[in-house]
């Protein structure tokens, strides 16, 4: 008796599942004729800084968000509606950027949110977002003190910094103790997005044994680099770990080095290498990127099939190499990525579903899988660590997969 | 030993292409009382104009400066002659700082829509390769410093005959002196202050390409530029050419020899020599006692 | 705001009992939209507007009390503001005040700012006014530097950042608006007090003529000082407010060199050493930019505009929007009254000073130097 009813509330449900489904299903695909589908675009914010100090980088962003868009759109738009961004300028301001994500949220009306360029303008935006609700996704906002407002409405797709160097610091300790280099000199920014990364690699590489002969903060706007670098070069050491925000510090670098005929075997910078063409163009050719090494996430040659397709749009649309497409490009179109597959998944924009999905989901993006923890930051980021070769920008690091061997030593400027 | 000789001469050299940017500044300065706030972008706009020459016509930057000088030249006489000639009375100084400011950002303005905000560095052969220098006591001294520290004698020695070894420099003189006399012994007292102002921003012109060559830049390197000169300008004393050229080179100098034991205070020992200097020097190492008050 | 004496009919006195009421209607006006202000425009977005408008208020007053009414022009009042936004910061996180609390630290961030003021204007004061500008400059950027650097008080370039506050999302932005109001308000109260003062009087004088105000016997040192010390407290307490509601204090943001330009061309554009002046100047600009900002297409142009814009007014208004107003509106009731009289003459002592012209193009008529003499003994 009581089997037989059972089953057939196991198959009452299932045909009341099924049907409901297929109603669904059926909806969705004839959805044009139907009056009750939601066909009004999604909307979605943003700051960006197109202007001021960090306009390269802002720039950059714009045009990931707006690759990601038109793909989207391409493909059928988000849940079936096209989507539309709407960026404002926030001029590498933070009152700008507060202004302008109040604007958003109550005047535009948008139905979601992407982050600004900067940990410097993500932590007061971030609590406008929180404010209302709003799940905050971005690509560059990762100093270590922006996560420490512990707001849970914060993700962000990009590598958690620190320890990035990893790859290559365990490179060098694999070298036969006779090929290893012996001394390193630290400079580095006054910034928490370098300082993190130079601290642990000179800590890493003291236990390995490598002498610490130079470690420096300067300032982030030194009056010049020359004499700093002077001094670097006059340490003689061999390894070159050099705390960057841009590419203007590395290619001031670089000049001093080549004038003062220094070269060592490896010299690797925090950012501003991995800026494609503009970095190779400001080091004064290839012939001065060669060899130089870079931590990231991602790189134009990434054998990621997101990637790739992505890479093929960009130059399709705005010429030039895989190699010399600047990384925050990358970063952009994950945010993208991200929120599109949360949304999806809660099939709607309500934004407490969307941080839920976002906190205990793991996802895919260009730069590879996403997951994230509490505070916001991506777990699931590896290191990796690249190089100029010739004319091309590869992954060397961790090797494996997708990498090609490192130069080793760092063949001498400019040949 | 050897560290401290390498900064001493970072600093002398790095002073030399600040001297070259502040030269035009103090002339302006003291000769017209106006602080042009937009030199700092002017020496931008020189770079990117230089920039512009080098990679586009394939043209030498140093004789880029052939074409460079007049045009920054004109520019200067026609921001004069437009803008600050009308300026008048007791808060000429205050507001030329402000005309001097909407100059600048309408300058930034353009310089963002043509050229973007991409760091960009003037390409020579003589910055960017390890042969075009000089070996000497084991230092590597790039010829692009030695040029720029020549330019910077040159223009300082040449705006010091200007002044004192010829009539035109006679009528600046008298100008600064009082402007009324100027007038009344028969001195185009506008025409005067055009061409001044005019020469003080083709200076730029070498002092931009010199800049250009040694730095990246992009339109939004003119406001920390232009702090670092109006200090120069007012340590070394206000119109004071060989002041100016003392001062860069002392507060270069002064930096790189702090940046050995700690960069970062390196600027703000910068800063706070100025401050102590003027303390016991209200007008600058080289300035004049003003005459009349304020 | 002047008014010739007597006029010669009905409707012209009137006219002028109107005009000397208006002042005082005028501003309780304008005091009762303010506070209403977020009642009405109840959206964030715009409230949002009112603060960053208030802040910049409140900063240009104060800097006009000092620079606009001596002539020594500041543009290192930044340094007050971001100490004022650093003090809240530091004594918030330690002494862990949270939420409606902070605000109760602003009158301290206030005296920072005038401990901090005295030896700054003891040392900036003795130069010139080419040189005072540029030392305030100095003084600025180690200011700035010694934010970056002393990391373990201030974060470095990491910066402060304030705790979150549970205040609803819909009137969120309130409180700190009501904050910076009375903030500016009470600014404008004293600028207008100082100005009818014969302490302002003193302090005119010194910007008409240092050396023959010092030959009246005006204390210049202790004037000047003293002026400057007061500008310094609504400076230093709307930079506490500034960091609370913006949650991050920086030294890029805290020390900003184009905060101390604004607030000099709000000034200028509403009228140097007016009281109404830099409230007008900043209602203008700071809305403006915030608005035109954003906006992507015209990113560069707007600078360009910007740039343009200012230019324009400097050139046309030089002395700014109210005195120049003001001068028309002279001009205009002594035509009315006289049939066309010349328009220089009746202006009393009170008038801003007008600018004696020391071109050889001659000099203006009357000398404002002799009026202000006599209120001075």
């Amino acid at each position: 008796m009581r089997a037989h009813r059972a089953r057939f509330f196991a198959v009452g449900i299932t045909a009341a599942v099924l049907s409901a489904s297929l109603a669904a299903c059926s909806s969705s695909s004839t959805s044009s004729s139907k009056a009750t589908v939601n066909k009004t675009p999604i909307k979605i914010g943003a700051s960006l800084s197109l202007t001021g100090g960090f306009s390269t980088d802002g720039q950059a962003f714009k045009r990931g968000y707006e690759l990601w868009r038109d793909d989207v759109n391409a493909a059928g738009g988000l849940l079936g509606r096209k989507v539309v961004l709407d960026i404002k300028n926030d001029a590498s301001q933070p009152n700008q950027a507060v202004t302008n994500y109040q604007t958003l949220i109550n005047v535009d009306h948008v139905n979601l949110l992407f982050g600004p360029f900067s940990s410097l303008l993500t932590a007061p935006s971030v609590q406008v977002a929180h404010r209302y609700g709003f799940a905050f996704v971005e690509g560059a906002g990762g100093a270590p003190s922006v996560f420490a407002t512990k707001l849970g409405n914060l993700f962000d797709v990009s590598l958690p910094v620190d320890a990035s160097t990893l790859p290559l610091l365990n490179y060098i300790k694999s070298l036969p103790a006779s090929q290893r280099p012996k001394t390193a000199a630290f400079p580095t920014s006054d910034d928490p997005f370098t300082q993190p990364q130079i601290q642990f690699a000179q800590q890493r590489l003291a236990a390995d044994g490598v002498k610490s002969v130079y470690s420096k903060v300067f300032p982030a706007e030194p009056t010049q680099y020359k004499g700093i670098a002077d001094q670097v070069a006059a340490s003689k050491a061999q390894i070159v770990v050099l705390g960057s925000v841009d590419v203007p510090t590395v290619a001031a670098f670089t000049q001093a080095f080549v004038q003062d005929h220094y070269n060592p075997k490896v010299f690797i910078a925090t950012a501003g290498p991995d800026q494609g063409s503009a970095y190779v163009k400001a080091v004064g050719g290839q012939g001065n990127a060669d060899g130089v090494m870079v931590p990231n996430a991602w790189y134009g040659g990434s054998p990621n099939a997101l990637s790739k397709k992505m890479v093929a749009e960009y130059i399709g649309k705005y010429h030039g190499t895989a190699s010399g497409i600047n990384a925050d490009v990358a970063e952009a179109y994950s945010v993208g990525e991200v929120m599109a597959q949360a949304v999806i998944a809660t099939k709607g924009l309500n934004q407490p579903a969307i941080i839920s999905y976002l906190h205990s989901h793991t996802m895919t993006s260009v730069q590879g899988p996403v997951k994230f923890d509490s505070v916001g930051q991506n777990l699931a980021a590896t290191a990796f660590v690249f190089q100029w070769q010739k004319a091309n920008f590869v992954q060397v690091l961790p090797p494996g997969s997708g990498s090609v061997p490192v130069v080793y030593p760092k063949p001498v400027w400019g040949k | 030993m050897a560290t401290f000789l390498r900064a001493v001469t970072d600093g002398i050299l790095g002073g030399a292409v600040y001297a070259l940017m502040a030269a035009g500044l103090t002339l302006i300065f003291g000769v017209l009382d106006i602080i042009n706030i937009a030199q700092g972008i002017l020496v931008v706009l020189a770079a990117y104009l230089s920039y512009a020459l080098s990679v586009h016509l394939h043209l030498n930057p140093l004789l880029g400066l052939l074409i460079t000088v007049p045009v920054m030249f004109v520019l200067g006489v026609i921001i004069q002659w437009a803008f600050i000639r009308r300026l008048r009375g007791r808060e000429r100084t205050a507001m030329s700082l402000l005309v001097c400011y909407a100059v600048a950002v309408i300058i930034e303005g353009a310089l963002y829509a043509k050229f973007g905000s991409t760091d960009v560095s003037i390409p020579t052969p003589y910055a960017n390769s390890s042969k075009d220098q000089v070996h000497l006591f084991g230092f590597y001294l790039p010829y692009i410093y030695l040029i720029g520290f020549g330019l910077a004698v040159v223009a300082i020695a040449g705006i010091y005959l200007m002044l004192y070894r010829t009539k035109f420099g006679r009528s600046i003189r008298a100008t600064t002196q009082d402007a009324v006399a100027a007038r009344l012994i028969g001195i185009n007292v506008n025409r005067v202050a055009a061409i001044t102002f005019g020469i003080g921003v083709a200076v730029t012109a070498a002092g931009g390409m010199v800049f250009g060559a040694t730095n990246t830049f992009n339109p939004d390197s003119g406001y920390d530029l232009i702090s670092r000169l109006l200090s120069i300008v007012i340590l070394g004393g206000l119109g004071s050419i060989g002041g100016a050229l003392v001062a860069a080179m002392f507060m270069v100098t002064a930096e790189e020899i702090v940046n050995i034991w700690q960069p970062t205070w390196a600027t703000v020992v910068y800063y706070a020599v100025l401050v102590i200097v003027l303390l016991v020097r209200p007008t600058g190492l080289f300035g004049k006692q003003e005459a009349r008050a304020q | 705001m002047t008014a010739p004496s007597s006029g010669a009919t009905a409707a012209g006195r009137a006219w002028h009992v109107a005009w000397r009421a208006w002042r005082p209607a005028g501003s309780l006006v304008v005091l009762v939209a303010a506070i209403l202000f977020p009642l009405v425009f109840t959206n964030p977005a715009v409230t949002n507007y009112g603060v960053f408008t208030l802040v910049f208020v409140a900063a240009a007053s104060a800097w006009n009390i000092f620079s606009g009414y001596s002539g020594y022009i500041s543009l290192g009042h930044a340094v007050f503001f971001g100490s004022g936004a650093y003090f809240v910061g530091i004594a918030t996180k330690d002494w862990h005040y949270t939420g409606s609390k902070v605000f109760a630290l602003l009158p301290l961030a206030g005296l920072l700012g005038a401990i901090l003021a005295v030896p700054f204007g003891l040392v900036a004061l003795r130069v010139r006014r080419h040189t005072f500008v540029v030392i305030t400059i100095a003084v600025f950027f180690i200011f700035q530097l010694m934010a970056y650097n002393l990391q373990s008080i201030t974060g470095g370039t990491s910066g402060l950042l304030a705790p979150t506050i549970n205040y609803a999302a819909a009137t969120y932005n309130n409180p700190f608006y009501y904050a910076a109001f009375a903030i500016a308000a009470g600014t404008i109260a004293l600028s207008w007090l100082i100005r009818r003062s014969r302490f302002g009087l003193q302090l005119r004088a010194i910007r008409d003529d240092e050396d023959r105000a010092r030959g009246l016997g005006v204390r210049a040192e202790r004037v000047k000082l003293s002026a400057f010390v007061i500008s310094a407290v609504p400076v230093a307490m709307i930079g506490g407010v500034w960091w609370y509601y913006t949650t991050l204090v920086d030294p890029s943001s805290g020390f900003d060199p184009l905060f101390d330009v604004a607030i000099a061309l709000m000034a200028f554009l509403g009228g140097l050493g007016t009281v109404a002046g830099p409230v007008l100047g900043a209602l203008i600009i700071e809305p403006a930019e915030l608005y035109f900002q954003q906006q992507v297409s015209s990113g560069y142009i707007f600078l360009i505009l910007y740039g343009a814009l200012f230019l324009v007014v400097i050139l046309v208004l030089p002395r700014g929007v109210i005195p120049t107003a003001a001068e028309l509106i002279t001009k205009w009731n002594a035509r009315r009254k006289n049939g066309g009289g010349p328009p220089g003459q009746a202006l009393p002592a009170s008038a801003p000073s007008p600018e004696v012209d020391l071109s050889a193009d001659g000099s203006k008529g009357s000398s404002p130097q002799a009026s202000t003499a006599r209120g001075l003994a």
